[in-house]
């Protein structure tokens, strides 16, 4: 809904989303097997790795041939009869959007998911302008009733209890009666599709987002589950797309390899149940299809990360397998990192987008374990970018004052190696200290973290002291 | 228009200018790039190059791994017999919906109520063509147009989409081949694996979220 952004309280956010206990539970049951599913169907394929690999090489070609495609493209798409409007903003994605509704006279849009459309936060906008947007993917619908922001690229509802759904739909469904049955998740689901149905008849403008654009052929294409984009887009007069100007592919083998590591990456399936590759207006012949096909392509920051550290960003396919992999986002869920994006991809990508001051914390949002970059699809290096960003952060003086104490005293030490084993060594010595039966139950500065676990004790000197040859030239080891 | 000519001059600043590659070179590549359509430049694994009987076996358990349901017929002609009995064992209305596939138009239909025309609100049972059936993953490939509407891909409860067994292929390389074979492009190539599905509500995975509740798919031997 809205795209304010609370990145900046990322700490804070964090805080409240881990003393929150039904989110907690739901978040745990919620992401549960989710890396379980795409391992599983990973190592189903043996050429896996070698797909990754041709998928990372094809997007590096088209990125690096980016302008060019996107001209190539725009060309497929005009002469479908299909219109491409280029906006650099986000704002101007929305005025282009406005104007093409306008153009029809539409009171209501129906619309697919797209990440996009809560980049520019453009819901909220059209609201204001007086026209009903109408989320159709179950999902989406949901967090739309309950006027919240999506909490994960793929399942954007994914943090709402099944109580909480029932209630947003007898709140949301006046028209129905009190007293019906909403017990079974099938109730819910078919009161859904009922709601849904009616509406894909009335929208003169159905709104969806695009996995791939295909230079080739001119063609956008989405990858569903449900059914609801192909529904947004082929039952009203004007089927608009919105797609960021990096989700292009050379041709339709090269959308093929996508697809070969998108649905495994993200759900484990082999292949999402519709996946619809759309050019142009309905054909003359046609009997249904929209009459008219709009691409907005939307650069809002991406075209200067060509060149830059960040450019293998662009790379990302939106399969969600960081976060679901990502001990931070399974701990903190979507909403804390305050912005539309949320996990390691989130992390790299929101301070190319909204800036390094507003998104600056999420970068920090990382323990470095790797596993982002272990599952991604992509083979993105999202723990390089995060670091990268915690430099700039150093350099621009964003870091918080005590951190950059810390940070200075860090290094200070660090460069010279008699203060560091010394260091090292009060610090072994103090361990054991504070350790009962080998184990250090509380620490003074980590307490958070001794809280829900132990800390073993050192077991003998540093590292150094064990590495350091003995007189008669043997290494001490261990013992 | 001014838009336009700034992403593409910021685009082309970074790609050429201070990467030191000619604009000429990298038109070139992309023309060569553009020239391999219709090959396969990645690895094609192993399930998508399956043959013969191998490759329709696969092709339905693939189908019936993603809640579909499949029946082999003798002849196009049984068609029409052949979906009474689907529609009955149901609990359907003897009706179904299509488009003007020619493949349907001389088929007798007198035991059913069988209207051409797109998809409405309340479609309880459609009729489409399948272009090809992708053994690799159990996909269908249909193509929009007047003989097969798109919105009864979408709109139909229960799916019913007919393929003749040459029509199935090992993967998705052969499938584009074939798509670009079958002319101009349409307005969507529509890839359908399984039944419409959800996991939105509880996480609990459920059929029929928008579009079909069940698809049901024929293949008929050539």
């Amino acid at each position: 809904m809205t795209h304010q952004p609370t990145t900046p309280q990322f700490r804070a956010n964090s805080r409240a989303a881990i003393a929150d206990g039904g989110l907690q539970e739901q978040m745990t049951k919620a992401l549960g097997n989710s890396m379980a599913k795409r391992a599983y169907a990973s190592g189903a394929l043996p050429e896996f790795d070698q797909l990754r690999d041709a998928a990372r090489d094809l997007k590096n070609h088209t990125l690096a041939h980016l302008d060019l495609y996107l001209e190539a493209y725009e060309a497929k798409v005009q002469a479908d009869g299909g219109h491409v409007h280029w906006a650099e903003t986000a704002e101007d994605a929305r005025e282009i959007i406005l104007n093409i509704c306008r153009s029809v006279d539409a009171t209501s849009v129906n619309k697919g998911k797209s990440m996009i459309s809560e980049e520019i936060g453009l819901n909220d906008f059209l609201e204001e302008k007086g026209i009903a947007p109408v989320e159709t993917d179950l999902g989406e619908y949901i967090i739309q009733l309950r006027k919240e922001t999506p909490s994960h690229i793929i399942g954007p509802a994914i943090h709402v209890t099944v109580p909480q759904v029932r209630e947003a739909f007898r709140t949301h469904h006046p028209h129905l009666p009190v007293d019906r049955d909403l017990e079974g998740l099938d109730k819910l689901l078919l009161e859904a599709r009922a709601e849904l149905r009616a509406k894909y008849f009335e929208a003169e403008v159905g709104i969806t987002g695009a996995n791939m654009l295909i230079a080739e052929t001119g063609q956008s294409v989405i990858v569903t589950n449900e059914g609801n984009g192909d529904l947004s887009q082929s039952l009203p007069k004007v089927h608009i797309v919105i797609a960021s100007i990096e989700k292009m592919v050379p041709t339709l083998e090269d959308a093929s390899t996508v697809l070969r590591v998108l649905g495994r990456s993200a759900t484990g399936q082999e292949m999402s149940v519709y996946t619809t590759f759309s050019a142009g207006p309905r054909r003359e012949e046609d009997p249904d299809g929209p009459e008219e096909y709009h691409v907005v392509l939307l650069d809002n920051g991406r075209s200067a990360m060509v060149g830059t550290e960040f450019q293998e960003m662009l790379r990302c396919i939106r399969c969600g397998a960081c976060m679901n992999h990502c001990p931070v986002y399974r701990s903190v869920g979507g909403h804390a990192y305050g912005w539309v994006y949320p996990g390691p991809m989130g992390a790299v990508l929101t301070p190319s987008l909204i800036g390094l001051k507003q998104g600056g914390q999420l970068p920090n949002a990382s323990t470095f374990c790797g596993r982002c970059e272990e599952v991604c699809p992509m083979r993105i290096p999202l723990p390089k970018m995060m670091r990268h960003w915690r430099e700039r952060e150093f350099e621009r003086q964003l870091t918080p004052a005590g951190t950059r104490r810390g940070l200075r005293f860090w290094a200070s030490a660090a460069a010279r190696p008699g203060v560091y084993r010394a260091g090292a060594r009060l610090a072994a010595w103090g361990l054991r200290l504070l350790s009962s039966g080998g184990r250090v139950r509380r620490l003074p500065l980590a307490g958070a973290w001794t809280e829900v676990r132990d800390f073993p004790a050192p077991e003998g000197g540093t590292f150094m002291d064990r590495y350091r040859p003995d007189a008669d030239g043997k290494r001490r080891g261990k013992r | 228009m001014s838009g336009r000519v700034r992403i593409l001059a910021r685009l082309r600043r970074s790609l050429s200018e201070e990467s030191g590659i000619s604009d000429d070179a990298r038109r070139e590549a992309v023309a060569a790039r553009l020239r391999l359509a219709g090959a396969q430049t990645a690895p094609v694994p192993e399930i998508a190059r399956t043959e013969g009987a191998a490759m329709l076996e696969r092709f339905e358990a693939k189908l019936r791994g993603v809640d579909a349901t499949v029946t082999r017929l003798g002849a196009m002609a049984d068609l029409p017999g052949a979906m009474v009995e689907e529609l009955r064992a149901r609990n359907l209305p003897r009706a179904i919906r299509m488009g003007e596939e020619p493949d349907f138009a001389g088929l007798d239909w007198s035991e059913l109520d069988a209207t051409r025309g797109v998809g409405r609100l309340e479609e309880p049972a459609t009729l489409s063509r399948g272009l090809c059936g992708v053994a690799e993953t159990g996909t269908v490939a249909l193509r929009s147009g007047p003989d097969n509407p798109v919105t009864l891909t979408f709109l139909g409860e229960t799916h019913f989409m007919v393929l003749r067994a040459s029509d199935v292929v090992p993967g998705l390389e052969e499938m584009w081949a074939r798509v670009r074979r079958a002319g101009p492009m349409s307005r969507t190539v529509n890839l359908v694996t399984g039944p419409s599905r959800s996991a939105d509500i509880g996480q609990v995975l459920q059929l029929g979220a928008h579009g079909p509740v069940a698809v049901h798919v024929f293949i008929v031997e050539d």
